[in-house]
């Protein structure tokens, strides 16, 4: 159960410190189930923050696109914190952000929000479509209560939750200055079944099914503007020079792309599955990148995101890391 | 799969060891087939793995990527990198279904001439079974 | 200076050997085709003074700016090319060379399939050369100054040759005094000098040597910097003891409370000393030190009512307040001479080293028979009334080495020498004595070595083939269970001593300099030279040079000879003053690089910084090369996410040109 109260009051406490610029957390969105990240700047504005099952965008993808304006001539940068609100999957983008130099400790403040799983907004609205009022969702009993227009309705957690929170391991998050509400239990675990189911088809098969996936990409990069970890100020893959990857929308520089993409993100994905949620052309994204999830745990015992004093995967080595693979 | 496809292969040879070492075959006169095409970098660290997917898209039929036995690393540490990176890269490309035979790596030191011409050899044979490489090259426009 | 590329292609016939199996003419008229090529020609020998001089008028004729040379391997002649355009007043880093001979000629037999792959490697080379940028080699000045860490005959020798050139060494030596192992030897082979008669002079004359700073009793703590620049940090250890004052005289460690009951490290922990010593009587610089571990004063905070070497001191040199001193300089060049240790032959226990009291490593044997030693160079074992002397000895060689078990597997190439000069001494003191020597080859390969190794068996030391496998007591003896593999019989020898020819290990400290200067280890754990056989003194970090038993085990002629050659490659640089810095390194577009750090860690030679710039009013972090340092190897460009940082003339915008180049069918 989340005490809103609870949760307002600690924003209004957050965002009246002297050090803390302004707060993201989730409000309602549009209509039906959709949320829109909140940005707060007084303690006004928190009356509209929620946190429950529908909260599914990761906010820490907006601590690395901070405002980088030009900084007008004798002003200074406003170098105080920003205040987030994590659930256990951001927090681990925030930690490896961390880890990666992308932040630094004292430009965030992190609130924790232990989860008990977010709701898919396909699945769930694909099976109650045309809402125009905004829709509640609660954690309930171990269930997830939806707050319909038509009437309250409780759905098995694991039926209407989104595919990352079923194998999620990290419920509670990993980093924290505070935290909105006691941990929960974790649910998850990660045996990669998904990975390895595609994994066992053959080579052609494989080929198969990730062409036609690929082949409906349309270049949006709406994937790589979600992702907490893709920051860089210029994308290697918008470069002319040299060109990795032309601008033409075509089967060729599609995969190069989903490639690129998911090779970079290798020892850095936290899995917070917002790429899979904002295709609009439902590529199974965070299918291909757990891929190199479960490679980086197998052959190198690493996960992203959970260990403040880790250093970045690919800046380092092991003289016994595997080579079965080299002639 | 004609009987007269010739794999074309892309190879990165760092140039201490690889590259002396496909030297020494050279000088050696020893004899291999001429699929493979050499470019030189300074160390196998060198090697973005970005190049393996550039270089299928451009139209190889295979990759190849050589530097030195771990431990002897010209600069001391670019290989222990390098194995870390295609390890990942080579799972990569076999999860999205390229056949596992396009991608190649080796370890050949600037002594051993007659390992490179196997290595070749390998290559070559195994890349000549797959098949060319034809649903993933970028369209050419041929000036 | 970006105008458009004008290239000029030359395909080397080599004579035949490029001409026999590539139709030059053909791949001429190929690249003549291609796009930007002014000039392309064909000639028997491109790298002779004729085919150099074509190019050099082309370059003028023609206004050429980019040259494809398509011949041998880059490996042979690229140095030389890049002097040609050099001397053509273009700059030398507008050169691509297309192996067409050892990567295609040499090793291709049919005429279509060699030339076709030819022209596939010069048309990779005529994409990349559009795209090279002219580059220029930097100078850095060299500090007419050398670091030398240790100070064993290494260390001393490349210290006095460095300063009679006229350049001065800070010479850094970790225990009290300098003189190393050798000082620790009675005799050396094979002319049966005496140890410290030769190398004491030596001692003296680094100590008073106008050019040589000795710091003694000191420790490198930290060095950064670069060839021709390197910052050092070196913490001068407190002695207790005012070097002004002491005057060496010994008083105090007579009346030392502690007086023969600690373990003296010189004497391999087979003598005592005092808490404050001189860790043998010719030590430079003669000066006693307090050992701070043991002294009473210094672990306790009293020594009974007052300290008795305070008392005893005449020149009251005694000063428990004295403290470490931090001293920092710059030094150009630096040599590592930190030397090594020996096996410890407890790991060997089916010897009985731990057991047994009379089975002695082969530098305890040393110290039992130098006149300097605990027992005045007499071979006693046993104290007080036990004592007496062996008359039946075995040596055995090839402990903890050519041993799989022990992990060493390397041959330490002394022990066959210093086994023959201890069984000699030994016949020398103990003319009745019965000595026998186990081994399981003999290598006398010096000069002077077989010589000396057959006088030693022509005075009747036994030399038996066989690998001990076990020592043991029986009634009061040691026996030695070994099989003579030469008559392949089973012995069972009862002796009164067994001298272990342990072998040479790296130091158990080598770690500290690895850490403090980059160095690699071979496999064996000996630092790691360069190359083996053309740079057997370099080390893969610039300005670094190794000498003596650091870098693998030798005996005091090669020492010495590999301390002269270090000084000598020192020599090169603080005399030429200045070093050329490599031209082919990376770079880092601050616009695009947003501080992530992933090149920094990956940079083998932490050549690369982190520094804060501002970005249109922001302060933020970007990379910065350290020009000097960089070595070009490009496993930063491999691991930037954004590709900010690019190895200069191997830029993935030169790369990618030449994958585009070969991909294609052809």
């Amino acid at each position: 159960m989340i005490d809103l109260e609870k949760l307002r009051d600690l924003a209004r406490e957050t965002i009246s410190r002297d050090d803390v610029k302004y707060l993201i957390g989730w409000k309602p969105g549009t209509h039906g189930f959709r949320i829109s990240p909140h940005f707060v700047s007084n303690p006004e504005e928190t009356a509209e923050l929620i946190f429950s099952p529908l909260c599914s965008n990761n906010l820490a993808t907006y601590l690395t696109l901070t405002e980088k304006r030009p900084v007008p001539r004798g002003e200074q940068p406003d170098t105080r914190k920003v205040a987030l609100m994590v659930k256990g999957c951001d927090s681990r983008a925030v930690l490896q952000q961390l880890t990666e130099q992308g932040i630094t400790k004292d430009s965030v403040y992190v609130i924790g929000c232990p989860c008990e799983g977010v709701i898919d907004i396909k699945k769930v609205e694909g099976k109650y479509p045309g809402i125009l009022d905004q829709v509640e969702a609660r954690w309930e009993n171990g269930k997830i209560s939806l707050y319909l227009p038509s009437g309250k309705v409780e759905m098995a957690r694991d039926d209407i939750v989104a595919e990352k929170c079923l194998t999620c391991r990290y419920p509670n998050p990993v980093i924290a200055d505070v935290s909105l509400r006691e941990e929960v239990e974790v649910k998850g675990n990660n045996t990669f079944d998904d990975v390895k189911k595609m994994e066992a088809k053959s080579t052609q098969e494989k080929w198969a099914f990730w062409q036609g996936k690929f082949n409906s990409c349309i270049r949006c990069y709406a994937c790589r503007n979600v992702c907490p970890m893709c920051y860089c100020e210029e994308c290697i893959l918008d470069k002319t020079n040299p060109t990795w990857i032309q601008r033409s929308v075509n089967i060729s520089e599609n995969t190069s792309f989903q490639l690129a993409r998911a090779f970079h993100l290798a020892g850095r994905c936290v899995e917070c599955g917002e790429c899979e949620r904002v295709c609009p052309v439902n590529i199974p994204l965070s299918h291909l990148n757990r891929k190199l999830v479960k490679e980086v745990m197998d052959k190198f015992g690493f996960e992203p995101g959970v260990d403040p004093e880790a250093k970045p995967l690919l800046v380092g080595y092991r003289p016994n890391d595997k080579e079965d693979f080299i002639l | 799969m004609s009987e007269n496809f010739e794999p074309n292969v892309v190879a990165f040879l760092c140039n201490w060891c690889s590259y002396a070492g496909a030297d020494l075959a050279g000088t050696s006169r020893t004899e291999y087939p001429p699929n493979l095409n050499v470019i030189r970098v300074m160390c196998s660290g060198r090697v973005n793995p970005m190049f393996v997917v550039n270089a299928l898209q451009q139209g190889a039929d295979g990759i190849l990527i050589s530097g030195c036995h771990p431990g002897d690393c010209h600069y001391m540490e670019g290989n222990f990198f390098a194995r870390r990176r295609f390890a990942l890269m080579k799972e990569l490309l076999d999860f999205v279904g390229v056949d596992q035979r396009r991608f190649n790596m080796s370890w050949v030191s600037a002594s051993e001439g007659a390992k490179w011409k196997d290595v070749v050899g390998k290559v070559v044979h195994s890349l000549k079974e797959a098949g060319p490489f034809e649903e993933f090259p970028r369209n050419k426009i041929d000036w | 200076m970006n105008s458009k590329p004008k290239i000029g292609v030359y395909v080397c016939h080599c004579g035949i050997n490029i001409s026999k199996t590539v139709d030059v003419d053909e791949l001429t008229a190929y690249a003549a085709n291609r796009p930007y090529v002014r000039v392309a020609r064909n000639y028997s020998y491109m790298c002779s003074d004729p085919g150099q001089l074509l190019i050099r008028e082309d370059i003028k004729k023609h206004g050429l700016n980019r040259i494809v040379v398509a011949s041998c391997s880059p490996r042979m002649h690229e140095l030389t090319f890049r002097k040609t355009l050099a001397e053509a007043g273009l700059n030398p880093y507008y050169l691509e060379m297309a192996n067409i001979r050892e990567h295609c000629s040499w090793v291709h037999k049919g005429k279509k399939e060699a030339t076709a792959k030819a022209k596939k490697l010069v048309s990779a080379a005529l994409a990349k050369v559009r795209y090279l940028e002219p580059l220029y080699e930097k100078e850095v000045t060299v500090e007419p100054a050398t670091l030398i860490i240790g100070a064993g005959i290494a260390g001393i020798q490349a210290a006095l040759d460095i300063a009679n050139a006229g350049f001065k060494v800070y010479l850094v030596e970790k225990t009290p005094s300098v003189g190393g192992r050798m000082s620790q030897l009675d005799k050396t082979f094979p002319t049966l000098d005496c140890s410290a008669c030769i190398l004491t002079p030596k001692m003296v004359d680094v100590a008073s040597h106008p050019n040589i700073v000795l710091m003694a009793y000191s420790q490198v703590e930290n060095i950064s910097g670069y060839v021709g620049n390197f910052q050092v940090q070196v913490r001068k250890k407190a002695r207790f003891v005012s070097v002004d004052k002491c005057t060496g005289c010994g008083n105090c460690a007579e009346e030392c409370r502690l007086a023969g009951r600690i373990p003296s490290e010189f004497n391999m922990g087979i003598g005592n000393r005092s808490a404050i010593y001189l860790p043998f009587p010719q030590a430079v610089p003669a000066k006693y030190t307090i050992d701070p571990a043991e002294c009473l004063f210094l672990t306790r905070g009293k020594c009974g009512k007052s300290p008795k070497c305070v008392e005893a001191c005449p020149a009251g040199a005694i000063d428990f307040e004295q403290k470490d001193e931090i001293v920092e300089f710059k030094a150009g060049t630096i040599i590592v001479a930190t030397g090594f240790d020996v096996f410890d032959a407890a790991r060997k226990p089916e010897y009985g080293y731990s057991d047994y009291d009379n089975v002695l490593t082969g530098l305890e044997m040393e110290r039992l028979i130098s006149s300097s030693g605990p027992t005045g160079g007499k071979i006693v074992l046993g104290k007080g009334d036990g004592e007496y002397v062996p008359k039946d000895i075995a040596f055995i060689k090839c402990v903890g080495s050519r041993d799989k078990s022990t992990g060493n597997e390397y041959c330490s190439r002394v022990c066959c020498m210093y086994t023959a000069k201890l069984a000699h001494l030994v016949k020398d003191k103990i003319p009745e004595a019965n000595v026998r020597i186990y081994y399981m080859d003999v290598r006398a390969f010096g000069k002077g070595f077989e010589e000396f190794y057959d006088r030693v068996r022509r005075e009747g030391v036994r030399y038996i083939r066989g690998n001990p496998s076990e020592i043991f007591k029986r009634n009061g003896k040691l026996v030695i269970k070994v099989e003579d593999t030469l008559t392949s019989r089973p012995l069972e020898d009862e002796v009164d001593m067994v001298v272990l020819g342990v072998g040479l290990e790296p130091r158990k400290d080598a770690r500290e300099i690895i850490d403090l200067l980059r160095l690699s280890q071979s496999t064996d754990g000996f630092y790691l030279e360069a190359h083996p056989k053309l740079a057997p003194v370099d080390t893969a970090t610039e300005g670094v040079f190794l000498a003596g038993c650091s870098q693998g085990p030798k005996d005091i002629p090669d020492t010495v000879a590999q301390a002269k050659g270090a000084a000598s490659s020192a020599l090169v640089l603080l005399a030429s003053g200045k070093v050329k810095v490599q031209a082919q390194i990376s770079q880092v577009n601050e616009k695009t690089c947003r501080g992530c750090g992933y090149c920094i860690e990956i940079c083998p030679y932490t050549a690369i910084d982190l520094v804060t710039v501002n970005k249109m009013g922001h302060q933020v972090s970007v990379a910065q090369v350290n020009e000097a340092l960089c070595k070009g190897c490009g496993a930063c460009s491999a691991g930037c996410l954004s590709g900010s940082i690019q190895q200069r003339s191997f830029r993935d915008n030169q790369i990618l040109p030449q994958i585009a180049a070969l991909g294609g069918k052809s």
